[in-house]
């Protein structure tokens, strides 16, 4: 008589979980600007999982690349390979994005406020000392353009602000204002993705509307700076990684753990 | 054919003051070998203008040349910040002035074709806007057509911009292989165009459809293999690892950190061939 040996538990870090949760804002069919850090793991996977019809383009003007191993950014040629189109960026940031075509912008961020805006420009310390960072890129040009974004950011008080230090890139509403009153189309930045929570920009504010698993929402709101209502239709569990997911992470698209450690 | 010089004399094309275009990538295809030059010769005051910034530009304002910066925003991707950029910044030693990525993108468009300014609803609501606005190169305007808000954006013509490319002829025709990004905005925008490229063919025998920058806009070609060297040019080597790690260790030292890696890798050596042989002997 053979036994099936009890299968191990499946365990995965915070930042994997936040790759598959951002990964499933991917549809299928979604014409999609990726940033740099974790929405490259998050798209490629999506596009290796449930979403394989999605066009995935870089700024730096690569059309729907399909890299096998993990990428220091998108000036890094490992994520270039096997690439449908080369161009340059007016292709992408001008012609795809300017010009309506996207559907989908993805989005890292240092802060991100209630109304989805993003600063990835400069933060404070209590002193007053100013420290500075990568600044726009292509990121304003992806939140003012994409027909919807997808912020993807680790769960920290100081990152999920009320109040941005700076306004790089503009949300659903840009302080408070909606984004169609200083001329901006679409609907800007729909959800917030963390580590810990999925939260949704909505006109009336930010919502609660999932906590990965293993997470209690009154814990997850003490940790989060930006007003946070919780879902009237009450507070959603993410879906765990599959197997496949975390397989993908592991063995390809970030076989180091640069990002999802 | 008096287009082939060598690189201290495509440096010097580029005269004190002058505004300078650079067209690498964060990490990728960078002029690291002419902005050494520059570093060596120590040219001053020079506005430069990039729409990603990358290690030549930090290299460029750790070497005390550059006064201004226009960008949007830049880095060593993973490897990290512009250090050197963003210390010479907050001491106000150096100008910044800050787009998005396609907005100064724009602007190279429009001063390549001749257009008085371009147009774009980018930056629209962002911090990055007043500014740009109280520098004067950016407007808000309304859409003549429609009544909807509009910026105008100023035209941007630099004196020189620099293409680093795969292969080029004695003539300038340039092959860039993968992707492009700013680097034909940029090039036709600008009034000269030194190209520096890793290897010369027979003019006349490069593939047309593979040209990115033609012979007619450039000015100068100077062969430099391994120029864009610690960072990666598509197809022929990758970035170097160590080294930039390496330089991002200098930097985040300060002042004195620039110091030391300047005096060793840009002073202490003569020229691009210098510098390969002693990063190839320090590794």
């Amino acid at each position: 008589m053979t036994a099936t040996p009890p299968s191990p538990p499946v365990t995965w870090t915070r930042g994997e979980m936040l790759a598959v949760a951002a990964s499933r804002f991917v549809r299928d069919g979604d014409i999609a600007v990726i940033g740099l850090g974790i929405p490259q793991v998050s798209a490629l996977l999506a596009k290796r999982t449930h979403a394989p019809s999605a066009r995935l383009l870089l700024e730096i003007g690569v059309f729907e690349p399909d890299p096998v191993e993990p990428a220091m950014g998108i000036a890094d040629p490992v994520i270039w390979r096997d690439a449908r189109a080369f161009g340059g960026m007016l292709d992408v940031l001008g012609y795809m994005l300017h010009g309506g075509r996207v559907t989908l912008g993805m989005l890292g961020a240092l802060q991100v406020d209630p109304g989805g805006s993003i600063n990835t420009s400069l933060v404070r310390a209590a002193d007053g000392t100013v420290r500075r960072f990568n600044g726009s890129g292509g990121g304003n040009d992806i939140a003012s353009h994409a027909a919807r974004t997808v912020v993807v950011i680790r769960h920290d008080p100081r990152r999920l602000a009320a109040q941005l230090e700076f306004l790089t890139s503009p949300g659903a509403t840009v302080r408070g204002r909606p984004r169609a009153a200083f001329g901006l189309p679409g609907t800007g930045t729909a959800a917030i993705v963390t580590d810990r929570a999925v939260i949704e920009v909505r006109a009336g504010g930010a919502l609660l509307a999932a906590v990965h698993p293993g997470e209690d929402p009154a814990a997850v709101l003490a940790d989060t700076n930006l007003p946070l209502s919780l879902s009237p239709d009450g507070v959603a569990t993410t879906s765990q990684p599959t197997g496949q997911e975390l397989r993908l992470i592991r063995d390809e698209l970030d076989s180091g753990s640069w990002y999802t450690k | 054919m008096g287009r082939l010089v060598s690189l201290t004399e495509a440096a010097g094309v580029i005269g004190d003051g002058d505004h300078l275009s650079l067209t690498g990538f964060a990490i990728t295809r960078n002029s690291v070998a002419l902005v050494h030059e520059l570093v060596r010769a120590r040219r001053r005051g020079l506005t430069v203008s990039q729409v990603i910034g990358g290690m030549e530009t930090d290299l460029l304002v750790a070497g005390g040349c550059v006064d201004r910066l226009i960008y949007s925003g830049g880095s060593l991707d993973r490897f990290g910040s512009l250090n050197a950029v963003n210390a010479a910044a907050l001491t106000g030693r150096l100008h910044l002035t800050e787009y998005s990525s396609l907005a100064l993108l724009l602007r190279f468009h429009a001063g390549a074709l001749g257009l008085p300014f371009a147009v774009t609803t980018s930056m629209l609501g962002s911090d990055l806007l007043p500014p740009l606005i109280d520098g004067g190169d950016v407007r808000t305007g309304t859409d003549p057509f429609t009544g909807q808000p509009v910026l105008f954006l100023a035209t941007l013509r630099p004196d020189v911009a620099v293409v680093h490319a795969d292969v080029a002829d004695a003539d300038g025709n340039c092959i860039v292989s993968g992707p492009t990004w700013s680097i034909r905005d940029t090039a036709f925008a600008a009034r000269r165009v030194i190209v520096v490229a890793e290897a010369l063919a027979e003019t006349g025998s490069l593939p047309p459809d593979a040209v990115v920058v033609p012979a007619a806009i450039v000015d100068t070609v100077s062969i430099v293999p391994h120029a864009a060297h610690p960072t990666a040019v598509y197809g022929r080597y990758n970035f170097d690892r160590e080294h930039l790690e390496f330089y991002m260790a200098s930097t985040r030292r300060g002042e004195a950190g620039y110091a030391d890696y300047l005096d060793r890798f840009v002073y202490g050596t003569a020229d691009h061939a210098g510098y390969l042989e002693l990063v190839r002997s320090a590794a």
